[in-house]
């Protein structure tokens, strides 16, 4: 066996398996977005013929006309981005604060402050958002987009504080005990040497607070009501559930709404994944 | 890493004043509603009740109806079982790709960036795209249907089990590159002398896994089981439109639960009966999450 194991013919069937079973896997994921492109640019015709064609004949754009122009898209994403930008920046400066908290100084408090933090970020927003709901429609607060980007950032921040904790604490110490004999205050250490120093980390917590918010749909469904207020997620599943929606429509309403986090995603992977897995654990 | 974390700066009330706007934060839009759903449990109020309408304190009359409720302790197996086979699928098939995708090849940078691709699609968007492969007239999945050995006619989002298996794989498919690119990270952690010295003494690929690789990567595989869990006991919006719920309660989990109760059934106190289960699972989980880390960090340091 040993003997066989090392023969190069082994070796070669071994290495085009791998390839095999990677461009397998590579497909399974792959196949779902390429296929909503593909019917999101198909003559609706085509679409409806079995065997399903695999491929775009005679691509034209309509789906993604109709979904600017028949539904109110524009509108839509214009909430979104509204609405995570109002969360980014909520959520960036209150994580830089709490990140600071809880890297650089002792407190007593600072156990709980983190197990309430690992609390509210695993818990599922199902579970309270009817009571936030009751709540603030009786405050008449409800049916806003500041409100509801006021909840992203409530249910994001833990995650935030994860990514920026463990940045923090990789600041030298010595820059910090210099910055204090040169006169610099807690705050001023903060803002002049730990944010420009981990900017990197702060631009990741800044993606996610972003994308966290753009991609949220039951706290947006539940306090939004006005369909000009729709965020996307929102706006699409409504357009879903009016059955006589063609499919070119809803799925070029995807394409734009769901590709942009994809590609700035892969670009900051490696935070992400730090800051996800609470920054604790390194294998 | 060693943790030089704390004592930078002692004797100060600026961490409470740092920590103060989260606190206000999480007070008002977490524990304020958890104690309102807490207290909505203990009454009989519904949903259409008026403000005003005289609502009943019951004590803990809904809990006892949810003991003995078949479509609660249903649900409850629903959601342990769709979030353990959420473990086992995703995080296995993370693991398994993981492993294929650790040795240098062409392209690798390619496919790890691929990887990333449907764990940062939002989940509408995704809801959208699997409802079309999966439509019973035209889904793509016709093509497939017709080679299997049983009878899917009745629809993969509409009849049973195959509505549950949809949701499964629709949530694999959404994770597991995610768990896949974690496991990469642990995996190039693994020292490579190690390995090398197993091939030396003649260890072949599953007992070198067995004994350098799996050793050093537990840490991980651990705390990517947690989050699949956790995941997996979150989801709402995926499941919530594609079956929501249906058929009949079949794929309700503990989540929808809340919601359909709520809003389907109108019975607001029950449900946040139900809530407040939830929250204690959410609290269990969040203990283990500490655990785990404090004996993490015990173990590096």
């Amino acid at each position: 066996m040993a003997i066989v194991r090392g023969t190069k013919l082994s070796n070669a069937i071994r290495t085009s398996l791998r390839y095999f079973v990677i461009f397998l896997v590579s497909l399974l994921v792959i196949f779902p977005l390429y296929w909503m492109v593909v019917t999101a640019v198909q003559a609706p015709e085509v679409t409806l013929r079995y065997p399903p064609v695999l491929y775009p004949i005679d691509p034209n754009l309509k789906g993604f006309h109709a979904i600017f122009f028949e539904k109110q898209m524009g509108r839509w994403l214009i909430n979104s981005g509204f609405v995570a930008i109002l969360t980014t920046l909520l959520t960036s400066t209150l994580a830089i604060l709490g990140a600071y908290a809880l890297s650089w100084f002792k407190w007593r408090g600072k156990m709980a402050f983190g197990l309430m933090l690992l609390f509210t970020q695993m818990l599922p927003e199902a579970l309270i958002v009817i009571p936030i709901f009751k709540i603030y429609s009786n405050l008449h607060w409800t049916d806003s987009l500041a409100t509801l980007s006021l909840i992203h950032a409530a249910f994001v921040i833990p995650v935030g504080v994860w990514i920026l904790k463990p940045a923090f604490e990789g600041v030298p110490k010595e820059v910090n005990e210099a910055a204090q004999i040169d006169g610099c205050t807690p705050m001023g250490v903060l803002r002049k040497i730990i944010i420009p120093l981990c900017s990197p980390a702060i631009l990741a917590v800044g993606v996610v607070a972003f994308f966290a918010s753009w991609g949220e749909y039951l706290i947006a469904v539940t306090m939004i009501s006005t369909e000009s207020k729709y965020p996307a997620s929102v706006g699409l599943a409504s357009t879903m559930s009016q059955l006589d929606t063609p499919i070119q429509t809803l799925l070029s309403g995807a394409i734009v709404y769901g590709l942009p986090p994809v590609i700035l995603y892969m670009f900051i992977q490696r935070f992400v994944i730090s800051g996800l897995t609470a920054g604790a654990i390194k294998g | 890493m060693k943790n030089r974390s704390s004592s930078r700066f002692f004797h100060s009330k600026l961490p409470y004043l740092l920590t103060l706007p989260i606190i206000l934060l999480v007070v008002m839009l977490v524990v304020y509603p958890i104690s309102q759903a807490i207290w909505t449990s203990l009454t009989d109020k519904t949903l259409g009740a008026a403000v005003g309408e005289k609502i009943n304190f019951v004590g803990l009359r809904n809990y006892n109806s949810l003991l003995h409720s078949s479509t609660f302790l249903a649900s409850l197996r629903i959601t342990t079982t769709y979030a353990l086979l959420n473990v086992i699928f995703s995080v296995g098939a993370g693991l398994l790709t993981a492993i294929l995708v650790n040795k240098k090849f062409k392209g690798r940078g390619g496919i790890r960036a691929l990887m990333t691709a449907p764990w940062a699609f939002p989940d509408i968007a995704s809801v959208i795209i699997f409802i079309w492969i999966l439509n019973s007239a035209f889904g793509v999945i016709g093509i497939l249907n017709q080679h299997l050995p049983f009878d899917t006619s009745g629809g993969w989002l509409t009849s049973s089990p195959y509505a549950f298996v949809s949701i499964i794989v629709m949530s694999m498919w959404k994770t597991f590159p995610f768990y896949s690119i974690v496991f990469l990270a642990a995996l190039q952690g693994v020292p490579e002398d190690l390995t090398e010295a197993a091939t030396v003494d003649g260890a072949g690929p599953f007992q070198r896994f067995k004994t350098v690789t799996l050793p050093s990567i537990r840490p991980t595989f651990v705390l990517l089981a947690l989050l699949a869990f956790i995941f997996a006991f979150r989801q709402f919006s995926m499941i919530y439109l594609t079956t929501g719920g249906g058929p009949e309660r079949d794929t309700e989990t503990l989540v929808l639960a809340v919601y359909n109760t709520a809003f389907k059934y109108y019975d607001l106190a029950l449900s946040s009966a139900i809530g407040v289960v939830g929250l204690f699972v959410t609290f269990l989980i969040a203990v283990a999450f500490l655990a785990l880390q404090s004996r993490a960090e015990k173990s590096n340091s």
